[in-house]
């Protein structure tokens, strides 16, 4: 029985995607096995958000995509990341990082 | 942008989009049956997981199109279907917009054509026309308008720190034939400098240059046109270097110019270009190109980069000024007046911007084109608040529908955005129809311009800016027309309309009736113009050119361009003339020197000693006719006697020099004095010795056009006459003009079956052509205003019907109650009444402000001109009144015990 997983946060799911596609280029299952394993379990990403996410990344010009042959020998869509993506990823880990740090300090704080 | 592609690229986004989640669904129902699930239980897994197929496929589909789009697509779809519901509506709607869409559309293109479009060179903007500004003192100039000489154009060509180039050039037609056939063709005379400061390329071979424009003589070449060498040619590869005759002289084809390039002059496209040093070639007996006083090409200019025309215009002044003073001093300059001398010297040079190259044509069509575009802006505009009428009926039937829609929840916008949808869509299918039906309304306008400029120049077809122009104007339409429905539909309260009754509510009755008011305003500013065009045509027809035009047949002949000398073309037209007088179809025949009724003439100050010694203020049109020319015509000799034989006589042969003058000049220049025996002679120095004696006057007859009595002045046809400038054969014949023809065909091919005939025609036709400006706008004009009281007609027919319907229970209690039936219709004639006397009274100041804009196209009659305005208002205020009666009548035969239980 898997521990009660929470809902991933808004507007996380397009920074965690982009981290994923800065290691290697993935097709959309790749990046939904992914998801699950880094999360362990923990984030409950909902896998019918995740393709209107890419597509919505794809159109921001932040991954661009090509069918190529997958692992199974199967044509499969691969993403990648352009560089202005490469450069969004920082952009939100920046952001990210302050957020969480803030809010440690008002943890901090209360102690 | 990205979402806009892909409207284009759904279908292959779609079978990409199915691949991928088809891949995603198969491995994962891969790996579940790896774990031990069964094939079944792994795929609904799978599904669920994903949270349905669709679901994400239209999530997806949102992304790439954006909800709004899409959303206003299906608008759009439902709004079709709905209109289908509605054919009538539809119709009337799609009807409206199409006639106002197409006639604008037709309209615009042939303005776009002559006025507005800028020549198919590199940077046209930087093209100047260069004229003089001033008193030219006595010149020798023949031509269109903004006449220079040859010397000045080649001394603009050096003054290198203002243009990139400097070009001259004339219209002229010549004799041409490239093989066995002689025919009357358009060229352009030009310096050598024209195609490279216009920057034109060659499609074939080279084209004129500086070094084709040296001595006079010595340059035989000639370049083509792209069109011409194509459907004259076949476009035959070897033209380079082919013998042409022009005039019967041989000129070497060089090449081809560029196929877009037509020459500068929209209204006459060139077939050839000839160097100006051959212009003694081109133009019979002429040997003036090197006279500075002979004035004769227009002059443009290509300006440098980075100077400007005030620039360039303010740094030629010392250089004219100087030309100008060492022209008084150079022999040849006419003996003039002190103060004649120092408005010549006074004169400057002025530049204008010329993108759009020289046209006469222009100049005679911009202003009447710009008329009848703004009649058809007021017809589109009236179009709209048609649609917009109509929009607002359909709106207030539809108003529970919407009232409904917006209980359940629907937005504000979301309705708007769907009464948007329905106007865009009407707007396009309107445009649609219309585009299909502008070209046929094209056709129809070129018919009335000159037919030489119509079949060369000028084309029906769309080009895809105006298709582009169409599409602007429908869509505007579209969106005027669905604005105001929407506000409309906005703004009532929620409850109020659903608790209507069927038949009550506002409905935007305010609106509508403001609508019907502003197309009872247009109606009438259109319908005025019409009469007041109607009215020209009328006068300028019933007043004629002065002389009885039945029977009466005009051709010319150039035996000049055909190879003839000066003497063999004085024997040929006098044989002609004289076998065309034994013929047994003809009553009478004469010559003319010049043409009447093409718009053109030959002018000069005359100098004239009656009483006192005088020269007429303006130019006085000229012409040299043989001695049968006013009794052919049938014009009457007022005063005096007509010429005889023994005036064409020479001079040393017994002849005496002798002239008639028309009415008009006696009046202006002899008033109150006996015409006869004051002497009179052409130029207006001091050193002019006036010593043709008037012999006759006679009544005015119209020479430049049916429009003016200038005053004129005739002096006899010499017997040794060569007719440089062609000569123009006017005869009477028994019987139809058709016969006529034949036998002048006949007559011309015995005396030279190789001369080209350059006219044929009645006179009848010519009055008709020298009318065609006036034709087309008292067509055009006519044809808009009863479109637009068409139009109108319809809208008030509307609103009242609406009306009636809205107080049908009313009625039925006041005719319950004992009023009159006679009382019922006023009751709905009243509004009707109201909103045409607003009509009226918004559209009379309109008229009058606007009347100085059509003046000068008005013949003999103002533009406000009170029984004209009352006709027509007279004739809005029946039409209206008449479509407003049958819904009157409609509520006169209300019955009160029905209408009271309407429900």
């Amino acid at each position: 029985m898997p521990s009660p997983r929470f809902p991933i946060p808004q507007g996380t799911l397009d920074m965690l995607i982009l981290q994923i596609l800065s290691l290697e280029p993935a097709h959309g299952y790749g990046i939904a096995q992914r998801l699950e394993q880094i999360s362990r379990s923990v984030v409950q990403v909902n896998q019918g958000s995740l393709y209107p996410a890419l597509h919505r990344l794809e159109q921001k010009a932040w991954l661009k995509s090509e069918w190529k042959q997958s692992e199974t020998g199967r044509e499969a869509k691969f993403y990648s990341l352009t560089s202005s993506g490469r450069k969004q990823l920082k952009v939100e880990k920046d952001s990210w990082a302050r957020l969480t740090g803030a809010v440690q300090l008002v943890f901090d704080e209360g102690n | 942008m990205n979402r806009l592609l892909n409207w284009f690229r759904l279908r292959r986004l779609d079978s990409d989009l199915e691949r991928e989640l088809n891949y995603h669904i198969d491995r994962r129902v891969g790996d579940l049956m790896e774990r031990g699930l069964p094939e079944q239980q792994a795929c609904r897994a799978a599904t669920l997981e994903l949270g349905g197929v669709t679901q994400v496929r239209e999530e997806v589909r949102d992304v790439w199109l954006t909800r709004w789009l899409r959303d206003f697509a299906y608008d759009l779809r439902f709004s079709a279907r709905s209109f289908f519901r509605s054919p009538s509506f539809t119709a009337t709607v799609v009807l409206s917009l199409a006639l106002g869409i197409g006639a604008t559309t037709a309209i615009y293109s042939l303005l776009d054509q002559v006025v507005r479009r800028a020549l198919p060179v590199p940077e046209p903007e930087r093209l100047v026309l260069i004229d003089w500004k001033g008193d030219r003192a006595t010149v020798n100039a023949f031509g269109s308008y903004n006449l220079m000489s040859y010397p000045i154009c080649r001394d603009l060509q050096l003054q290198e720190q203002f243009f990139d180039g400097v070009l001259c050039r004339a219209a002229m037609s010549v004799s041409l034939s490239t093989g066995e056939e002689y025919s009357m063709t358009a060229a352009e005379i030009v310096s050598g400098t024209y195609f490279s400061a216009l920057g034109v390329n060659p499609a074939l071979g080279r084209l004129l240059t500086a070094d084709d424009d040296q001595a006079p003589g010595a340059s035989p070449v000639v370049v083509l046109s792209y069109d011409f060498w194509k459907t004259q040619l076949g476009s035959t590869a070897d033209v380079v270097g082919r013998k042409v005759l022009v005039n019967q002289h041989p000129m070497t084809v060089v090449g081809v110019a560029a196929q877009t390039f037509r020459g500068v002059d929209v209204g006459e496209v060139p077939a050839l270009w000839i160097p100006a040093a051959m212009s003694a070639q081109a133009i019979p007996g002429f040997d003036q190109m090197l006279s500075p006083r002979t004035h004769w090409m227009q002059i443009l200019g290509r300006l440098r980069p980075g100077v400007t025309l005030a620039q360039a215009q303010a740094g030629l002044q010392p250089w004219f000024k100087a030309m100008l003073d060492e022209d008084t001093r150079r022999e040849g300059f006419p003996n003039i007046t002190p103060e004649r001398r120092q408005r010549y010297l006074a004169s400057t040079l002025e530049l204008t911007p010329a993108p759009q190259g020289h046209s006469p044509l222009r100049r005679r069509l911009s202003q009447p084109l710009w008329v009848l575009f703004a009649a058809t802006a007021v017809l589109l505009g009236l179009a709209c608040l048609n649609v917009a009428g109509l929009f607002l009926a359909r709106g207030s039937a539809r108003g529970r529908e919407i009232s409904t829609r917006l209980a359940l929840g629907a937005s504000r916008g979301r309705i708007g955005r769907q009464l948007l949808a329905d106007s865009v869509l009407l707007a396009l299918a309107g445009g649609s129809l219309g585009i299909l039906l502008a070209p046929l309304a094209m056709g129809a306008l070129l018919a009335f311009l000159p037919r030489d400029a119509a079949a060369n120049a000028l084309q029906s077809a769309i080009d895809t800016r105006l298709l582009l122009f169409a599409l602007l104007v429908s869509v505007a339409t579209g969106l005027l027309s669905g604005f105001a429905p929407a506000l409309e539909a906005g703004r009532g309260s929620l409850i109020s309309s659903l608790g209507q009754r069927v038949g009550a509510g506002t409905g935007g009755l305010r609106l509508r009736k403001a609508i019907v008011t502003a197309q009872m305003a247009l109606t009438l500013i259109l319908v005025i113009g019409a009469a007041l065009f109607v009215r020209t045509l009328a006068g300028l027809m019933a007043k004629g050119p002065g002389f009885d035009t039945s029977s009466l047949i005009s051709f010319g002949v150039h035996p000049l361009r055909n190879g003839y000398t000066a003497s063999e073309s004085t024997r040929l037209v006098n044989r002609i003339h004289d076998e065309i007088r034994a013929s047994s179809s003809v009553k009478a025949s004469a010559l003319a020197r010049i043409q009447l009724l093409t718009g053109g003439t030959w002018n000069g100050s005359i100098t004239i000693q009656a009483s006192q010694r005088t020269t007429t203020d303006r130019e006085v049109h000229l012409n040299a006719v043989s001695p049968e020319f006013f009794a052919t015509l049938g014009a009457g000799i007022l005063a005096g006697r007509a010429f005889d034989e023994r005036d064409s006589l020479l001079e040393g042969e017994g002849g005496q020099r002798v002239a008639i003058v028309n009415e008009a000049f006696v009046k202006r220049y002899l008033g109150g004095q006996s015409p006869l025996g004051a002497r009179i002679a052409p130029g207006s120095g001091p050193d002019v010795t006036p010593d043709v004696e008037i012999i006759g006057v006679v009544s005015n007859i119209s020479y430049r056009g049916v429009r003016e009595d200038w005053e004129q002045a005739y002096f006899p046809l010499d017997s040794g006459e060569a007719f440089y400038e062609g000569a123009n054969f006017y005869v009477r014949v028994h019987g139809t003009s058709e016969a006529g023809f034949q036998s002048i065909r006949t007559i011309l091919r015995g005396a030279d079956p190789t001369l080209p005939i350059n006219y044929l025609r009645t006179l009848d036709e010519q009055v008709n052509r020298s009318l065609n400006t006036e034709r087309m706008l008292a067509a055009l004009s006519g044809s808009f205003g009863t479109l637009a009281l068409l139009l109108s007609l319809v809208g008030l027919y509307g609103v009242m019907s609406f009306v009636v319907t809205q107080r049908t229970r009313e009625i039925g209690i006041r005719l319950a109650l004992g009023a009159t039936r006679l009382a019922a219709v006023w009751l709905v004639l009243r509004d009707a009444l109201l909103m045409i006397a607003l009509g009226i009274a918004i559209a009379l100041p309109s008229v009058w402000a606007l009347g100085r804009l059509v003046e000068s196209q008005l013949y003999e009659i103002e533009a406000t001109d009170p029984a004209t305005i009352a006709v027509a208002t007279l004739i809005l205020c029946l039409a209206t009144l008449g479509a407003a009666l049958i819904p009157a009548r409609r509520a006169s035969a209300v019955n009160p015990t029905e209408a009271l239980r309407f429900e």
